[in-house]
């Protein structure tokens, strides 16, 4: 009895509507951000699936007859195979390949003390700071010197240009965060270099290798100024294809697909890695400078 | 200033009750102080009075007027916080005057009132400094100067001098309690810490898992506590239980494994053949003069020389006793030596 | 951290990174300059001449595009800014559906540039949804051109939609250094929510909202991509018209002059911000 008039009094009932307020307010938060995420992927998951003999056009809501007469057509009469090939090739190439520069320059910057390393921290940076076309036009005056533009190896080191700050940014935290008592200890064990690279830095900077070969991979595939200056016409990759079907010859439906094609992977390894890409690895590789 | 009244206080987290039903009054400019063990709940009741969790069940009054709904920039009263709070992009000035413009006070009396507490708290020429730039026991003062210049109703400390070494902890614990008598502030003060809150209290609120245990002035508090909780946690005592095998007037007789024992009964209202629970603190088991009363034999297992003291640790026929001895007196491990209890020292417990 | 004596192979092992970065980039910035001048020049013989330069000051459509880019940066890093941080506020605790959203809101940035691009390039086009959504609801009579519009809008609202979890990200880790003690105290002195942004919050986040402004305006300002898929015809942004002279015009050397002033540009604002950043936060 006397809980029951408790829980009328005028003062729970306004707490109660406050509580129930701040509910209110992530719902909809939520929803408008479902909408504004969900919308956008929605109507091209749609538009590349409107079927080419029956024009999705003004007065109707959704498309007459859906179909997958867009994705054989993109399939089949454009280079989207062999884009695919090349990105997916370039990709890991350049992973590998900033993957074995940036771990020796990591460690240093890591565990370190020496003197310049701000300035050596700020370099790193560039790539990300330095607008893209400007040194994607006068790096391939240099490319073209050295013979490698339009040339796979040419791209590969490009690409490894632009992963490169993310994994040492990455990495050079992972190293930061090894306690110097555990490496105290294991040399007090009687480890020595090599047991100590591969029984403990190793293991313990793993995460954030996953991490930033993850980044790597993905700036790889979106990367679109260095391809566009120094690959296009003989390589095409995802992100240029999509572009010409953006600029002068705008198809919508083509470029759903090709669209789709390039963010799908993406998302999938969005979340197929969540857990351990927490947000100190996103800050630690963008924020902070 | 106010009086403080909390009614049958309930808080919960994810249906767990942090505080359970607290009900208390606290006199116009008394010193209240909440002790207890980590996770208690005394936190909890502090930010509920100042108004950051709402309660789940009860009320609370600052004088008559009812606060549960009040939001805390409203209620008028000060915190001081363990991690201080101070605001980090402000200098020393701008921390204290921040009540005062948040209160709209127009400016000379701003730097009147701003200049009094710097003067009362001895920062002087330090209100151009950030907190970044100041020792812990500055920073400490900043957060006091803070709290009283805005001549709160309620002043709140939340273990306000745990984050200072020793001997600062003593000497600023002597400072605030001589501030809030000047101000005469009613303050409520959290610690987990016995002796601060014996040293500084007007009545300690011991609590226990969201609960009062027991409410006193600190003598009554330490001489008398009602719980084995209490007993236990305040100063060291032998807490035992036992049956009374005799009564007369105000004494009743004990049976122990160790013996007989006569004590003054107090309050208690058990009968021949109840078992009691009670204790009685190792200062009042001193060794056996002629003369003394309830006479115990116990093999000396430890003797620690504290300086002032030697700590026991006894072993009376099996049952542990914590006892004192003279700094002078001269035992070792192994002994068998004769010791007394007080008939006075026994508290009978809940 | 080790504190051993510093040895010349510590510098050996910076080489494969920071010097391949140094190589790469500082290369192109070299050549970007001394093509400015004529020298090192590809077109043209190789010689010291402050023409191009003198020739860009003078050309109305690369003026206009710097002014025009100028815009785009600011308008998107403020854009985002105003976006990500009440967001930003409202994720700082934690809680069940809170943490749903923040993962919901991360999607965009890992949806590439261009497609972002083109994803909202297909909401407000002249028969795009956004557009038709209005006209249903009658309040516009006629669709709104969002796309390739004079004055950029689209281009905006790409680069917000794009950007934003990048920016939250940087806001959040700043809003979370923010102790609740210190929020706690502010109410307890007695402020209410509209001191606390202002007066707490604001200032507290300063370093992280003026470091995600300058990466959002370097990004906006030297974009290429969004800006030819989605900005107006004329004027168009600076990085389109340097590379359009550069490589339709092949005026290699005016294309340098704008590289420099892009890279100039982008200094001089991290120098700008950076200033304030000390001038907010009150010290170096
Ligand atoms: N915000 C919260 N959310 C969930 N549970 C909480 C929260 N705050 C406190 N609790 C729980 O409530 C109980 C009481 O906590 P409280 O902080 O009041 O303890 P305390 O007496 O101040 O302890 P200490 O001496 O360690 O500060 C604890 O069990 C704690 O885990
Ligand atoms: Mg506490």
């Amino acid at each position: 009895m006397a809980a029951t008039k408790q829980k009328n009094l005028w003062y729970v009932r306004q707490a109660r509507r406050k509580r129930r307020f701040t509910t209110l307010l992530t719902v909809f938060f939520i929803l408008v951000q479902v909408l504004w995420v969900g919308v956008p992927i929605f109507m091209t998951v749609l538009w590349s699936l409107v079927d080419p003999n029956h024009p999705w056009s003004f007065p109707n809501i959704l498309p007459e007859k859906l179909s997958w007469g867009q994705w054989m057509y993109v399939f089949k009469y454009t280079n989207i195979l062999r884009a695919l090939k090349t990105s997916y090739t370039l990709a890991p190439c350049a992973v590998l390949l900033s993957f074995l520069f940036s771990l020796p320059t990591a460690y240093v910057l890591g565990r370190k003390q020496i003197p310049g390393k701000k300035f050596f921290q700020t370099i790193v940076l560039l790539p990300i700071i330095m607008p893209g076309m400007v040194v994607a036009l006068f790096l391939s005056r240099v490319f073209n010197a050295f013979g490698l533009a339009q040339n796979f190896f040419g791209l590969v080191l490009a690409h490894t240009l632009m992963g490169l700050p993310y994994m040492i940014r990455v990495l050079t935290t992972s190293f930061e965060a090894i306690p110097q008592d555990v490496i105290d200890a294991a040399e007090n064990l009687g480890a020595n270099t090599f047991v100590k690279i591969k029984d403990i830095f190793l293991p313990m900077v793993r995460p954030g290798l996953l991490a930033g070969m993850i980044f790597a991979f993905t700036t790889s595939i979106e990367e679109f100024n260095l391809t566009f200056i120094i690959g296009t016409p003989t390589f095409e990759t995802i992100p240029t294809i999509l572009y010409s079907f953006l600029g002068y010859n705008f198809i919508r439906t083509n470029a759903s697909v090709v669209a789709l094609i390039m963010m799908i992977p993406n998302i999938i390894m969005l979340f197929a890695v969540e857990n351990f890409l927490k947000s100190d690895y996103l800050s630690a590789s963008l924020g902070k400078l | 200033m106010s009086r403080l009244i909390l009614k049958d206080l309930v808080k919960k987290f994810d249906n767990v009750a942090a505080v359970n039903h607290v009900s208390l009054e606290v006199e116009e400019g008394e010193f209240v102080t909440l002790l207890g063990p980590s996770g208690c709940g005394k936190t909890t009741t502090l930010r509920t009075i100042a108004g950051f969790y709402q309660p789940d069940e009860g009320e609370i009054y600052f004088n008559d007027r009812l606060m549960n709904n009040i939001p805390p920039a409203k209620r008028n009263t000060s915190m001081c916080f363990q991690s201080y709070a101070l605001f980090p992009h402000m200098n020393v000035w701008d921390n204290i005057a921040f009540g005062l413009k948040m209160r709209k006070i127009s400016q000379p009396e701003q730097k009147k009132r701003v200049a009094q507490a710097l003067e009362m708290m001895s920062l002087s020429g330090m209100e151009k400094r950030m907190p970044g730039q100041l020792s812990g026991g500055q920073q400490q003062r900043v957060a006091l100067a803070r709290a009283i210049v805005t001549q709160p109703d309620i002043l709140l400390f939340d273990e306000p001098l745990s984050n200072l070494d020793a001997k600062l902890r003593v000497q600023v614990r002597v400072e605030i309690k001589e501030m809030q008598k000047r101000l005469g502030i009613t303050s409520i003060y959290v610690t987990h810490d016995q002796d601060e809150a014996l040293a500084i209290s007007d009545r300690i609120v011991v609590m226990n898992q969201g609960q009062i245990e027991q409410v006193g002035d600190p003598q009554s508090i330490y001489l008398h506590p009602m719980t084995s909780f209490v007993a236990g946690f305040i100063g060291l005592a032998n807490i035992l239980s036992g049956q009374v095998v005799a009564r007369k007037e105000n004494q009743v007789q004990l049976e122990l494994p160790f013996g007989r024992f006569w004590a003054f009964a107090g309050g208690l209202r058990a009968s021949v053949g109840d078992t009691v629970r009670f204790s009685f603190r190792p200062e009042n088991v001193v060794q056996y003069r002629e003369g003394s009363p309830n006479k115990v034999s116990a093999t000396i297992q430890h003797a620690i020389f504290m300086g002032d003291t030697i700590d026991l640790f006894l072993d009376a026929k099996g049952t542990r006793l914590r006892a004192r001895a003279e700094s002078a007196a001269k035992l070792k491990p192994g002994d068998i030596a004769v010791f007394s209890i007080d008939e006075t020292a026994f508290q009978f417990l809940e | 951290m080790e504190r051993k004596n510093v040895s010349s192979i510590d510098y050996l092992l910076l080489i494969p990174g920071v010097g391949f970065i140094l190589l790469f980039i500082g290369s192109s910035i070299f050549i970007t300059i001394t093509q400015s001048f004529g020298v090192l020049s590809v077109t043209g013989k190789s010689q010291f001449t402050i023409e191009n330069w003198k020739a860009i000051f003078h050309d109305k459509e690369s003026l206009d595009s710097i002014l025009f880019s100028l815009k785009i940066g600011l308008l998107s890093s403020v854009g985002t800014l105003l976006f990500a941080f009440p967001v930003a506020l409202f994720l700082r605790k934690g809680g069940s559906g809170k943490r749903f959203l923040a993962s919901l809101i991360k999607i965009p940035l890992f949806i590439p540039a261009l497609v972002a691009a083109f994803l909202i390039i297909n909401l407000i086009s002249y028969h795009g949804i956004v557009n038709e959504a209005l006209l249903a609801l009658g309040i516009i009579k006629k669709p709104l051109r969002m796309l390739n519009d004079k004055f950029g809008w689209g281009v905006v609202a790409i680069q917000v939609w794009k950007n934003l979890p990048f920016v939250l990200l940087i806001l959040s880790s700043s809003l979370a250094s923010i102790r609740d003690d210190t929020i706690d105290a502010a109410r307890n002195l007695g402020a209410g929510t509209f001191s606390v942004l202002f007066r707490i919050y604001v200032p507290l986040a300063m370093p992280g909202i003026l470091v995600s402004m300058i990466l959002m305006f370097i990004k906006a300002f030297g974009d290429f991509a969004i800006m030819s898929v989605a900005g107006p015809t004329y004027p168009p942004s600076i990085a389109l018209r340097m590379r359009n002279t550069a490589t339709l015009f092949q005026e290699w050397d005016k294309a340098a002059v704008l590289g420099v002033i892009i890279i100039l540009t982008t200094l001089f604002i991290t120098w700008l911000y950076s200033r304030l950043a000390e001038f907010v936060t009150g010290r170096k």
